[in-house]
């Protein structure tokens, strides 16, 4: 299914957030945003899943969802955003609940899943018992078990520490290749970028306009190999020259919160 | 200064010298409650009651001896009366209470969830909240007449608007991103509601349910001031109309005893239902 | 505060006017716990008209709410002397040995309306017309061992049934048991005369007969601390007689009946019931006042022998502790010739 953005503009009362963006998530790609703080990804994010109307413009998909999909547009969130009264295998199966599907239908559905994130030995355990890491994978597990069309990572890793946030990484990208799930990522974080990327979408600082669309020509699984280092350098290096300098200004900036 | 600034001597290794040990020095500003110190602590202020009692530092006009005091309530548990008058207090704490803290509970919700009913309700909350229920004793005689129902009502009211409020900022504080992670997943409102709202709002809930049964007590007194002729506020009342002071403080322990019970069943509840913390 | 000080310096100059030596002394200051009510009304007299300043007192009234406190204010020494209805907290209070009764204030005499029995609307149009009909009804009173529990306990034994028969409902205040009447919730309360007539205007009730038609007693009383009577009598003697004179201008004004026996109110009346509205709260009409006054003797002499029988019915009644001894609680000195005296 393809996620098409059509002039979508946003403001927050005087501030514009988001001015003119369109942009098509293609199928089975897997599509990061990014750009300095402020310019406005993460609300671009909320209007593509639906959960935040935008000022002008629209949200359209085209193509069917795939087979068994509850929720076309599910989101993974950059806090986990867990119900820390409900153990593991029950903040999974709250996105179920109120699809018609037999209690069977759901147990397996959710066990499937916490086994493909590996939480198996802590589905009855509380949010509380667990390290930031397996709480992002909670969330991870809570989303792909209603079987989404397109998947909307707001930050999912930004949380974590640099050595969990790696082997969270890899583990997305074995489930994505698995599932060939179509995903919009949003990070800061250009090394995440370039990693998970099929195509890098950056964004303008306030407000927010499509600076330019970054190919990343290496297939994903051979992107640790020594012979892409070269081509992954540069592109790196390409990123970061076109967001730098708005990045030092956005940092210079007093929030207006 | 003009001197300059002594270089450090390079250090010479340290063997030689006599080694000190780091103290430890981050102690203190850990409360604890202990179980035996009370006990301890409440014997302590007996003796020391009845002590000053006896001696005649205390008069008995002021105040009666504990001795004293517990032989009005001995006298009470004799005559039957002791468990008629909680039975009768009881009761109607409880109606009060539950008719009370579940309209309480309704409007908190609306007010917590609704934009309309939050704009109506909190003005006219905080213009009731402080009326003195004792005041409109009068008034409620004349709308519930001077049997139970009247009594119930002096409850009710008085745990009704704290409630509305304690539900209120409960409902209001239960964060948004878990809301709006429901929304995303298109859980229905009544779901949300009763997932997420619901059990978020809990400790603010089960806050309120203490402070509502304190209040609850507290009014007592002034819901048995309407005719009662059982019950330990009724008793209380009696006692201080007489000027049975033994008697007095008696149905005053009887109410702070109480007071432990319900305490101690909410401590219980609390712990059951927040066990997630 | 600057009032009581003039009135101490116009009795200095009254008496430096007259050529007579000024006495060494200041007027000794002394306090009076009173209800704001007109049964209180010796004390408004005594001190307007003087009779106070005359006997070197200097007397500040403190007003209290309720009857209980202001026993406990001169059983705590917050006051010299207090003045109210008698009640069985009253008499728990002065059993501890702290109260002397001296002198006597309101009584319920043949022929003085005060206390009314009322019964509501609903009790009136179901047949309650006679005090005779009282068992098997409700009635609402203010407090458990107040005057008008009393008032029931005296009806019942009269007319020869059980108190239990008549179900007492304690509402603890005035305010509340007017409600209880006016909303037909209970069949019968009793009040003062004041508040009686008051509910019967405004068509919430009737009176069905006054307490002084059944049993007339010592309702009220002139009371001090046994510290008081032990360590300074002859203060308390001065203010005893001054409080006398006063109670002797109330009789002349207020108390006086026609050969009919019908009570008449004269020019005397006139005079003190501006007094009476300065201090009573809130302030009465002439007609409130004239409803308000309750016999009290003109020498301020107390039924005695009616003291004892309060104290043994509550006794009786397990309100007053049985150790009580109501001796102890009077001292008779004060005053010659107290009425119905107790044979010793």
């Amino acid at each position: 299914m393809d996620l098409i953005v059509e002039s979508v503009s946003h403001s927050y009362g005087e501030v514009t957030a988001l001015s003119d963006v369109s942009v098509t998530v293609r199928d089975g790609e897997t599509l990061v945003l990014i750009g300095p703080s402020g310019c406005g990804k993460s609300t671009l994010l909320g209007i593509m899943g639906g959960v935040l109307a935008p000022s002008a413009g629209r949200i359209l998909t085209r193509g069917r969802a795939p087979e068994g999909c509850l929720n076309p547009l599910t989101y993974v969130f950059q806090d986990f955003a867990l119900l820390p009264w409900r153990t593991v295998e029950g903040n999974v199966m709250l996105a179920l609940e109120h699809h018609p599907l037999s209690a069977a239908e759901r147990r397996r559905r959710v066990a499937a899943v916490l086994d493909l994130t590996g939480l198996t030995d802590f589905a009855s355990a509380f949010p509380k018992q667990l390290s930031g890491g397996m709480r992002q994978r909670v969330g991870i597990a809570r989303a792909i078990v209603v079987r989404p069309a397109v998947l909307l990572l707001d930050e999912p890793l930004s949380a974590l520490d640099a050595q969990t946030r790696e082997l969270l990484m890899e583990e997305m990208i074995a489930i994505w290749t698995r599932e060939r799930t179509t995903s919009v990522y949003v990070t800061h974080n250009l090394v995440e970028a370039i990693r998970l990327a099929d195509r890098v979408l950056v964004l303008s600082r306030r407000p927010g306009r499509i600076k330019r669309m970054v190919e990343i020509g290496v297939p994903r699984p051979e992107r640790a190999a020594p012979e892409h280092a070269a081509e992954l350098a540069r592109l790196h290096d390409e990123l970061w020259s076109l967001i730098r300098e708005e990045a030092r200004l956005a940092d210079r900036e007093i929030q207006h919160a | 200064m003009p001197e300059p600034v002594p270089t450090r001597p390079q250090a010479a290794p340290p063997e030689g010298e006599a080694r000190q040990r780091v103290l430890f020095r981050a102690g203190g500003f850990e409360p604890s409650a202990g179980r035996i110190a009370p006990w301890i602590a409440f014997a302590f202020i007996l003796a020391g009651w009845q002590a000053a009692s006896s001696s005649g530092i205390l008069p008995a006009l002021f105040m009666p001896s504990p001795a004293a005091v517990a032989a009005a309530l001995w006298n009470q548990v004799t005559s039957g009366t002791l468990l008629m008058n909680i039975g009768y207090s009881v009761e109607r704490i409880v109606w009060g209470w539950l008719i009370g803290s579940s309209l309480g509970l309704l409007l908190g919700f609306a007010m917590g969830m609704f934009s309309l009913a939050r704009s109506v309700g909190l003005p006219i909350v905080s213009a009731l909240f402080p009326v003195p229920k004792i005041a409109l004793l009068p008034l409620l005689i004349l709308w519930f007449g001077i049997g139970e129902p009247s009594k119930i009502a002096v409850i009710a009211l008085g745990v009704f608007f704290p409630y509305i409020i304690s539900t209120y900022t409960a409902v209001d504080g239960v964060p948004r991103n878990l809301i709006r992670m429901a929304l995303s997943f298109g859980v229905p409102t009544g779901a949300i509601v009763r997932k997420i709202v619901l059990p978020g709002a809990m400790p603010g809930i089960l806050a309120g349910f203490r402070i509502t049964t304190s209040i609850a007590l507290i009014l007592l007194v002034a819901a048995e001031m309407i005719g009662a002729r059982y019950g330990i506020g009724a008793f209380i009342l009696a006692a201080g109309n007489l000027m049975q002071t033994d008697q007095l403080v008696a149905g005053v322990a009887l109410l702070s005893i109480l007071g432990l019970i319900i305490a101690f069943i909410l401590g219980y509840l609390e712990r059951w239902l927040l066990r997630w913390r | 505060m600057i009032r009581t000080s003039l009135a101490a310096a116009g009795l200095l100059l009254g008496l430096l006017g007259s050529g007579m030596p000024a006495p060494a002394r200041a007027a000794d200051a002394v306090s009076v716990a009173a209800l704001h009510f007109v049964s209180s009304a010796p004390i408004f007299i005594a001190k307007d008209k003087g009779y106070f300043a005359a006997e070197g007192l200097d007397v500040e009234i403190k007003f209290f709410d309720a009857a209980q406190p202001i026993a406990v204010a001169v059983a705590a020494g917050d006051a010299d002397f207090g003045i109210t209805g008698l009640t069985a907290g009253f008499y728990n209070l002065a059993a501890k040995g702290v109260l002397k009764i001296i002198a006597a204030q309101s009584r319920e005499e043949p022929g003085y309306d005060f206390v009314a029995y009322i019964v509501s609307n609903k009790a009136w149009d179901a047949g309650f017309r006679s005090v005779t009909q009282y068992p098997g009804k409700s009635v609402g009173i203010t407090q458990v061992g107040s005057t008008f529990h009393y008032n029931m306990g005296m009806l019942a034994e009269k007319l020869g049934f059980p108190l239990s028969a008549v179900a007492l409902k304690p509402l603890q205040s005035i305010p509340n048991v007017v409600a209880a009447l006016k909303g037909n919730q209970v069949d019968s309360v009793l009040l003062p005369n004041n508040i009686a007539l008051g509910l019967v205007a405004q068509h919430a009730g009737h009176i069905i007969g006054y307490v002084w038609q059944e049993t007339p007693w010592q309702l009220g009383a002139l009371f001090t601390s046994a510290k008081n009577v032990a360590k300074r009598r002859d203060l308390v003697q001065r203010f005893v007689r001054a409080y006398q004179k006063a109670c002797a201008d109330y009789a002349a004004a207020f108390l006086q009946r026609d050969a009919s026996g019908k009570r008449v109110f004269g020019a005397k009346a006139d005079a003190l019931i501006p007094i009476i509205q300065k201090y009573v709260q809130p302030r009465p009409s002439r007609a409130q006042v004239l409803a308000s006054v309750s016999y009290i003797d003109p020498k301020a002499r107390l039924e005695v022998g009616d003291i004892y029988r309060q104290v043994a019915w509550y006794q009786k009644m397990g309100m007053v502790d049985r150790s009580a001894k109501t001796a102890t609680m009077l001292d008779l000195g004060f005053i010659p010739h107290q009425l119905d005296m107790p044979r010793q």
